[in-house]
């Protein structure tokens, strides 16, 4: 707990340090649409990065998400190209989302097969599938609502998936930290043995978590089309990432059973004020990618090498 | 009466005056701050840095005391880096944004509010589908005549019939789109090429490990292939590694676009006898002159104006035959390589 609490403080200090530094460098940082577009801009993958946290802290993990993401978008940009109606093709991906998030619990919670062998498998297979239906097409011509929701301000400044994100923020934050099954997710992912023994059902807990898992990333998929106003099959290929990165540098465990919402959230700002200054100040491309690559490498390195360093002392004494 | 001829009178000066104007070549006001960024496609691509030599050559001629950045994202994140990279250059403020566009018409609505905030968007070498949110395009031949060449070079090196293939570019690619339908349109129209068959459009993604594989992808798919048609310098090249590497070049050829310098070892041993290109220095050295005098108010963007574009000469604006809507000022022509004049322009 000592050690959450220590990392959660290194983030605040990185994440007050890169907004100052942004602030002083670039002087175009602190307008409202710049703001707006700083989530905006990576906006599908925050919110699926929000059920990550959950299924790591469960000692599990949802390699499927991206492609989820990616399937979800073209089964909807297939739908409009036959000439379905928009509104029934949303609620078809999100049906679809459910059912690829059953899937994978299926196998992970009733079958016993290991989550990253599951949905490293299902990463493949949702994929392929979303490349059958739109070939090496790119398919687009969404309605207008569809697009406005994607891109435009809904309230305020405030576009439609900025908001999903606040709510599922605090939302999930809330379950994770404030209820019963946040408490049996966390209680899993620290040993699911021990938990199994205490009464715990296991299976249902995962078996939420994948569904939401795979409903969470349908909906990010659908904001995704809609902010682009096409999609292809490559769709939101090689999030998942971008994704699992956010949720580790946030101090979560790979392990399972440590780490916080807050935690994960300052990470998410870390990350995006990063690639927001830089790009003002006209640092791009692969420096970007480097940098926060390092950022990742100290991230996991320096809780371990803090850890090893108590141990070392207290065996010391 | 009088009133009348003195109407009568103004209107037909106004008609003169109007009329000189249009016919009036627009002269380049130099020594102005134009904050310009030049976006291509992706880095690391050879024609696109020649582009950016064009482009400073043009900004050193100007005199620009404004600044110039030449970046574009990382190729496996090109769609939604530019859209992210001309999002950042309208917060950013800068005057233009000149973009070889890959983004289909996904960057549309990013453009359009660029537009609405006061930064230009002029596109070159790929332009935005739609038109939406574009000042001009800046295009290096005419789109229509491209495909004409395209079924040439594939009617010379498949002897006149055979099956053939494209490998292209990206999917969203909006030339290499409009270059194979206008390509396909020539091979209806004309029964000169009735007995060339089109088996298949592939897309490498302007990668060349994914075009390589294209290649030899369709190598096995179609035991008749005769010609690989790539309209991509990066996809050519590819091509035609894959095809020496296994000693197919006698049984299929490769042309498209290519790059003299890239291409010379592969016209000389035969694995690709022709392709074609423009100069890209050329092609970013007006695109810059073009948005320059755009973003100072010399040029308003309208269909008709004629304009003195440096060392490229006159140069005017006219409607985009291949996008209705659309505006576009024509660089041309190209130029058709073979082993008598690679090696001089590959040097």
């Amino acid at each position: 707990m000592q050690r959450l609490k220590s990392w959660e403080g290194i983030l605040l200090a990185l994440f007050l340090m890169t907004f100052a530094g942004n602030v002083v460098l670039a002087p175009e940082f602190l307008t409202v649409q710049n703001q707006v577009n700083l989530f905006q801009l990576s906006i599908e993958k925050i919110i699926v990065a929000l059920v990550m946290t959950l299924i790591i802290l469960n000692a599990e993990i949802d390699l499927s998400v991206a492609s989820v993401m990616g399937l979800s978008a073209c089964a909807f940009g297939y739908m409009v190209t036959q000439g379905w109606p928009a509104g029934g093709a949303v609620v078809i991906c999100l049906g679809v989302g459910l059912v690829a998030g059953l899937i994978n619990a299926v196998l992970i919670a009733r079958a016993g097969i290991p989550s990253l062998v599951v949905t490293l498998a299902m990463l493949i297979g949702f994929r392929g599938f979303a490349r059958v239906l739109v070939k090496d097409q790119s398919m687009g011509n969404f309605p207008d609502w569809f697009t406005h929701l994607g891109q435009d301000p809904l309230v305020g400044p405030l576009p439609l998936a900025l908001i999903l994100f606040v709510v599922l923020l605090v939302g999930l934050g809330v379950l994770l930290h404030r209820t019963g099954f946040g408490r049996q997710i966390v209680v899993i992912g620290t040993n699911a043995e021990v938990a199994r023994f205490s009464g715990l059902n296991v299976a249902r807990v995962k078996t939420t978590l994948f569904v939401m898992s795979g409903f969470v990333s349908a909906l990010a998929g659908l904001l995704y089309a809609a902010r682009l106003g096409s999609v292809r099959g490559d769709a939101a290929s090689g999030f998942e990432l971008d994704i699992i990165t956010m949720v580790l540098m946030g101090g979560v465990s790979i392990f399972g059973g440590k780490g916080t919402m807050p935690g994960v959230f300052l990470s998410i700002l870390i990350i995006l004020n990063l690639r927001n200054g830089m790009a003002l100040t006209n640092i791009t491309g692969h420096i970007q990618t480097g940098v926060i690559g390092i950022l990742l490498i100290a991230s996991v390195l320096i809780p371990n090498l803090a850890s090893d360093l108590r141990a070392r002392r207290a065996k010391a004494v | 009466m009088k009133l009348t001829k003195l109407g009568v009178a103004i209107t037909m000066a106004a008609g003169l005056l109007g009329s000189t104007a249009m016919a009036e070549v627009i002269e380049a006001k130099p020594g102005q701050a134009v904050n310009m960024v030049l976006l291509p496609k992706f880095l690391g691509v050879a024609v696109f840095d020649q582009a950016d030599r064009g482009a400073q050559e043009a900004a050193k001629e100007l005199g620009n005391t404004g600044t110039y950045q030449y970046e574009g994202p990382t190729p496996e994140n090109s769609a939604a880096g530019q859209i992210e990279m001309l999002t950042t250059a309208t917060t950013q403020k800068q005057g233009v944004v000149m973009i070889s566009n890959n983004a289909g018409d996904q960057i549309a609505p990013t453009a359009e509010a660029a537009q609405k905030a006061g930064t230009k968007v002029v596109t070159w070498d790929s332009p935005i589908p739609s038109g939406k949110g574009e000042s001009l395009f800046v295009a290096q031949v005419d789109f229509g005549s491209i495909g004409t060449v395209m079924a040439d070079m594939v009617y010379d090196e498949a002897g006149g019939k055979g099956e053939f293939a494209v490998l292209s570019a990206s999917p969203d690619a909006a030339n290499q789109n409009a270059w194979i339908d206008a390509m396909k349109k020539v091979l209806a129209s004309d029964a000169k090429y009735k007995d060339l068959k089109l088996d298949d459009v592939v897309y490498g993604n302007d990668q060349s490990e994914e075009s390589y594989n294209r290649a030899l992808g369709l190598v096995d798919k179609y035991p008749n292939l005769k010609v690989i048609m790539a309209p991509t310098t990066v996809g050519i090249v590819a091509a035609a590694k894959a095809m020496q590497d296994e000693k197919l070049c006698d049984k299929v050829k490769v042309s498209g676009l290519g790059l003299p310098a890239e291409m010379v070892s592969y016209t000389m041993n035969g694995c690709a006898p022709e392709f074609a290109l423009w100069s890209f220095v050329d092609l970013g050295y007006l695109t810059y002159y073009t948005s320059y005098m755009l973003a100072t108010g010399s040029l308003k963007g309208e269909i008709g104006e004629e304009f003195k574009a440096g060392r490229m000469g006159t140069m005017k604006i006219d409607a985009d035959p291949g996008r209705p809507g659309a505006k576009r000022v024509l660089m041309g022509p190209f130029t058709v390589y073979n082993k008598d004049n690679v090696e001089a322009a590959a040097k």
